[in-house]
């Protein structure tokens, strides 16, 4: 129900108005206060009242600027989930920030309105400028508490990000070249080959912010690096904004390459969540036990592909494609709870490196917090009856669905082998003896738990599934 | 209102005191008993109140998963039985109030049997196998734990062992049975697990798997009920489960839990029929041999509850060999069969509680030899008792009389009505079987009673409290005059009551129990039985070494064939974890080799990634697609 008619098109745009109003406004009051509270509270309120906005654009659809934004269900689903995880940090991120509040903060809201652009555009251009708003801001986040450590990690992350912006360029040239437009909404390809390099260049560029292998390795380093809260954002809405993007640009705009993508994909994800899950295995290093497993979890989402490229290529059923991006949809959104989660349950070590004997026997100390962080681990893991579950459980069935019943057994063996190293964690939370440096605050416990709560609840309704499918198709525009 | 819904609470009644007495044990520990009786008189109230709003067939099920429901089934068997098992459990609760009354875990004690009383009338009520599989596994359970209440008891503690997994061979054919019905009626109908289809569908049943499959289903359950119902050859169990607190046999081992087998076959006995004759002769042979072979056993055992173990073992014989006699009775099998099992849990729980009373007074000697002389220092126990072996030996006017004779009668014109030599063989054996009865009971019961005492103990014991004896007297009551209720009862199970047999053939048994009585009075009453000298002979030691059974069980097929296998098995499990271990190593190695990769330097990730890159476009031009 659109509540805001009478602004005409420019109503679309009030998410990102708000966002970026509050933002700059934050700027302008740093120069009066540094409290860490107002702003976050400032922050949490202008994305709550912009999350309501978007609320009222469900079941809207119009197309504005000639078609490079689209304003869809698709579109509203993946700007809600972004606004979620600029949400989830908002709070736990007054722990990790030492100075200048007001520009952390408006960084974050910066960085989230260009999420939400990204995420009802169907151009590349449009998308290629968001997606780049969305990294330099996350550049600078990733940085923004100038310590070696924090330095080292926004430095890597700021230079992969380069060579993976040209490298974006470059695709998009060749895109331009085979189709004569940057719009992915049915494109006529006349030049097959300079479409393949597009998207080889594509993939690469994109995977770079997807963290699949073999352009994952900044990511261990920038997680481990970089502040808790930060690593919570970089590994929820920042993957999820490419996660996004090479949903577009892949099933829609490759529509007539489906084949090729999908022997990448799958390769890609098969070695991905592979590699990840084996080097998680031995780690001892706690949050790069959860980079590597987000690794893994990337190969998981790149199940997407695999999937609709196989299902279009051998034109089995559209619907299945359909299933295929709402089986996307729905770990996005299980995802940001679960990892975004389990990255702000780092809080609870005061260590920059957070060992795994830094949360021993936090049973004992806080029984709610090591059972919330269990379920997250667990549904990390994919244990029935947490969200963690259910979305893998669909991302199985529809790789099982278009009859790539094999890809499903090498996906599930890789989530048995995952298990091991989760569960390793609950147990030295469970048998392992208190560890003294452990940190209790409200403000870390309260997003863990919350997490945890909703992901038992995704886990046991998920019914949310079939509306996710009827509104796959406005990935297409 | 719907009966159905008292049903439910039949059973779900003692389901709630389960709980609650255990708690209601912690606050005071006298609490607990009450709770579980109170508990289990409104169970037998509301099976009353089925019994008298009764009408006609009643099912209310709720579907459970894929096809099966669960719910309750409520007929004539299934009312009878409720009343039965509630009332019996009733009067033994009572009892035992006074008999646990000193025994510190007491609130445990009443919470089992509460929960067993549940899982009984659950088992009774259910509507449907797999519902009944799981209230049988349930009473199963019970069984084990309440075997095995003085656990620090090391016989207690390996009965217990030995009834669980003796009962389970019988269970594990149940389930298999079940498994094997379920798979090859699926496709034809919808719920093919529910009993009043079973019952109802009987010949549709059977044309729809055949008459093979059926027979193996059959006989697959007919393996649960002797294991339940320990019939020959799993019978070996119930004399070791004396172990237990005397209520729980008079309970679970003597009443109600053993009775299950004989109610499945009784429950699907319009399978057994549609099914042929030769499934119900094996029921035949199979429980007239198991009466006389058990009432062999009883001729030697010095322990009174043994005496009584052997004894319940041989009465269900009577009862599963009435299930096999249907083509000269028809579907009045059912009713002979229940009859007597009726008649059985009342005379058996108090004869088990009266031997309780006796054992209480004597400090735990069980050994008859050491009693005597007790008729003149417990009369009010004794003569209860009296009343009690007089039922188990069917002596007219008892009530056993006329639910035991009824079956010798009934095989009598099975063997009559055909002429093949085998099918003379039940009669024979229940012939026989009726005068070793009298002999092993009244020589248990006149050397409990009559003599002088043969131990201090048994010269100073005294009656308990006469109130805790009012439940054995009901039972007693009911012993002795339930035979009046035979017509009807064998009515409202929708039978008919018309057995002619000659005369003398009709008093046969009983002569012969007389007769039996008679040789017992003259060997036991007095001392003359110590100059017996039957150790020598070969047929006691036969006997005393129960034909051997439990040495070929242990000895000879655990320890030979299973013992060995199972390590066979072990080892090879062994191995087989060490490749899985092995596995997991690799496994973990790689992994850290794997991180290792991670070196940190920034020039090499990007050496990575042109390289991967590299390789993709150099694949891409190789297969010519660029």
């Amino acid at each position: 129900m659109l509540i805001f008619n009478g602004l005409g098109i420019i109503q679309f745009f009030l998410p990102e108005f708000i966002l970026s109003i509050a933002g700059f406004l934050m700027l302008a009051m740093g120069i009066v206060t540094g409290s860490k509270k107002l702003y976050s509270t400032i922050t949490m309120a202008s994305l709550a009242l912009s999350f309501i906005v978007e609320l009222s654009f469900i079941n809207a659809s119009a197309t504005v600027f000639n078609g490079s934004i689209i304003v869809n269900n698709f579109g509203t689903y993946f700007s809600l989930l972004f606004m979620i995880s600029a949400m989830l940090i908002s709070v736990p991120s007054m722990l990790n920030i030492s100075r200048k509040p007001e520009i952390f903060y408006a960084l974050l809201l910066f960085v989230t309105t260009g999420m939400l652009v990204a995420a009802s555009s169907s151009n590349l251009i449009i998308l290629f400028v968001s997606f780049e708003a969305v990294s330099t801001g996350t550049y600078v986040m990733s940085g923004f508490h100038k310590t070696d450590r924090t330095l080292e990690a926004a430095t890597k992350y700021f230079f992969t990000g380069a060579v993976s912006t040209a490298i974006i360029v470059m695709g998009l040239s060749y895109y331009f070249e085979a189709t004569g437009t940057f719009s992915l909404v049915s494109p006529v390809v006349t030049s097959a080959q300079a479409m393949l390099v597009a998207m080889i260049l594509l993939v690469i560029g994109f995977g770079f912010k997807l963290a699949i292998f073999p352009m994952h390795q900044w990511a261990i380093d920038t997680y481990d690096g970089s502040e808790n809260s930060v690593s919570a954002f970089l590994s929820t809405g920042s993957k999820l904004v490419a996660f996004m993007i090479m949903m577009r640009v892949f099933i829609s705009g490759f529509i007539g390459e489906s084949y090729d993508y999908y022997l990448i994909f799958t390769i890609l994800a098969i070695v991905t969540m592979t590699y990840g899950n084996l080097s998680a295995l031995s780690q001892t290093n706690l949050k790069r036990l959860l980079a590597y497993s987000s690794v893994a979890q990337a190969g998981y989402l790149i199940l997407v592909f695999s999937a609709t490229g196989y299902a279009q290529s051998t034109s089995i059923s559209t619907t299945f494609v359909y299933d295929a991006i709402a089986a996307g949809m729905i770990y996005s959104l299980v995802y940001i709870f679960m990892k975004g989660g389990a990255f702000l349950a780092m809080n609870l070590s005061p260590n920059a490196r957070v060992e795994l004997s830094d949360i021993s026997g936090l049973a004992r100390k806080s029984p709610s917090l090591a059972l919330a962080f269990s379920i997250l681990l667990l549904s990390l893991a994919g244990i029935p009856f947490t969200g963690g579950f259910v979305s893998k459980l669909f991302l199985f069935l529809v790789l099982i669905e278009v009859k790539l019943w094999w890809l499903a057994v090498i996906a599930i063996l890789n989530s048995a082998v995952s298990v091991f190293y989760y569960l390793r964690v609950i147990l030295v939370m469970y048998r392992g003896k208190p560890s003294s440096e452990l940190v209790v605050s409200r403000s870390a416990s309260i997003p863990i738990i919350a997490s945890a709560i909703v992901i038992v609840g995704l886990g046991i309704y998920f019914a949310i599934f079939q509306t996710l499918v009827g509104i796959a198709g406005g990935l297409f525009g | 209102m719907d009966i159905s819904i008292i049903a439910w609470f039949v059973f779900l009644t003692p389901l709630i005191g389960f709980p609650v007495s255990y708690f209601a044990g912690h606050v005071r520990r006298n609490l607990s008993g009450i709770v579980a009786s109170a508990s289990i008189a409104i169970s037998f109230a509301l099976s009353f109140a089925l019994y008298l709003g009764y009408t006609s067939p009643v099912e209310s099920s709720i579907s459970w998963f894929y096809s099966f429901s669960y719910g309750v089934y409520v007929d004539p068997l299934s009312i009878s039985m409720a009343l039965m098992v509630s009332f019996v459990s009733l009067m033994i609760h009572l009892f035992a109030i006074y008999y646990m009354g000193k025994d510190p875990n007491r609130h445990v004690y009443f919470a089992e049997t509460s929960l067993f009383t549940a899982g009984m009338l659950g088992l009774v009520l259910s509507s449907n196998l797999l519902e009944f599989f799981l209230f049988w596994e349930i009473v199963g359970l019970c069984s084990y734990l309440l075997i095995g209440f003085w656990f620090f008891k090391p016989n207690a503690a390996s009965a217990a062992k030995k009834a669980f997994i003796v009962t389970r061979v019988g269970d594990m054919a149940f389930i298999i049975g079940l498994a094997i019905l379920y798979s090859t009626l699926v496709s034809y109908f919808p719920d093919p697990l529910n009993i009043q289809f079973l019952v109802t569908h009987a010949p549709e049943v059977m044309a729809a798997i055949g008459q093979t499959n059926l027979y193996i289903v059959l006989f697959l359950f007919l393996g649960g009920a002797i294991g339940k119902s320990s019939q020959f050859p799993l019978h070996v169990w119930i004399p070791d489960a004396m172990e237990g607190p005397t209520t729980v046999s008079a309970l679970i081992h003597a009443a109600t839990m053993v009775t299950a087998g004989i109610y499945l076959i009784a429950r699907l006995y319009p399978l057994y029929y549609v099914s042929g004759t030769d499934t119900l002769y094996v029921l035949a042979i199979i429980g007239s041999f198991t009466a006389l072979f058990a009432g062999l056993l009883g001729l030697v055992v010095n322990d009174i509850k043994r005496i009584l173990a052997y004894s319940t073992i041989s009465q269900l014989g009577y009862m599963m060999s009435a299930l096999g006699f249907y083509s000269v009775i028809q579907g009045s099998a059912v009713g002979f069969a229940m009859y007597h099992l009726f008649v059985h849990a009342f005379f058996k729980a108090m004869l088990f509680m009266a031997a309780g009373a006796i054992i209480l007074t004597l400090m735990d000697l069980r050994d008859v030899r050491k009693m005597g002389g007790l008729w003149k220092r417990m009369p009010v126990t004794v003569s209860i008792m009296f009343v009690g072996v007089l039922t188990l030996a069917a002596i007219f006017p008892t009530a056993g009389y006329f639910s035991k004779d009824s079956i010798i009668s009934a095989s009598y014109l099975y063997m009559t009505a055909s002429g093949q030599w085998y099918q003379s063989l039940p009669w024979l054996f229940l012939t026989i079987g009726s005068f070793l009865t009298a002999a092993y009971t009244f020589r248990m019961f006149f050397l409990v009673a009559l003599g002088k005492p043969r131990s201090d103990l048994a010269s100073h014991a005294k009656d308990p409290p006469l109130i805790s004896l009012a439940p054995l007297m009901v039972l007693a009551a009911l012993s002795a005059g339930y035979g009046l209720f035979q017509a009807d009862f064998l009515n409202y199970l929708g039978g008919s009551y018309s057995i002619s047999v000659p005369l003398g053939i009709e008093y046969l048994p009983m002569t012969l129990a007389l007769i039996a009585i008679l040789i017992t009075y003259l060997l036991y009453a007095g001392e003359r039985w110590k100059h017996l000298d039957l150790h020598r002979s070969r047929a006691y030691r036969v006997l005393k070494n129960k034909f051997y059974m439990d040495r070929l069980y242990t000895n000879v097929i655990a320890e030979r064939a299973i013992l060995p296998l199972s390590s066979a098995f072990s080892s090879a499990e062994e191995r087989y974890n060490a490749g899985v271990e092995k596995l997991g190593r690799k496994t973990l190695d790689f992994g850290t080799f794997l991180r290792k990769l991670q070196s940190g330097v920034l020039e090499s990730y990007f050496t990575l990634i042109i390289l991967s890159s590299a390789v993709v476009f150099i694949l891409a031009i190789v297969l010519g697609v660029i």
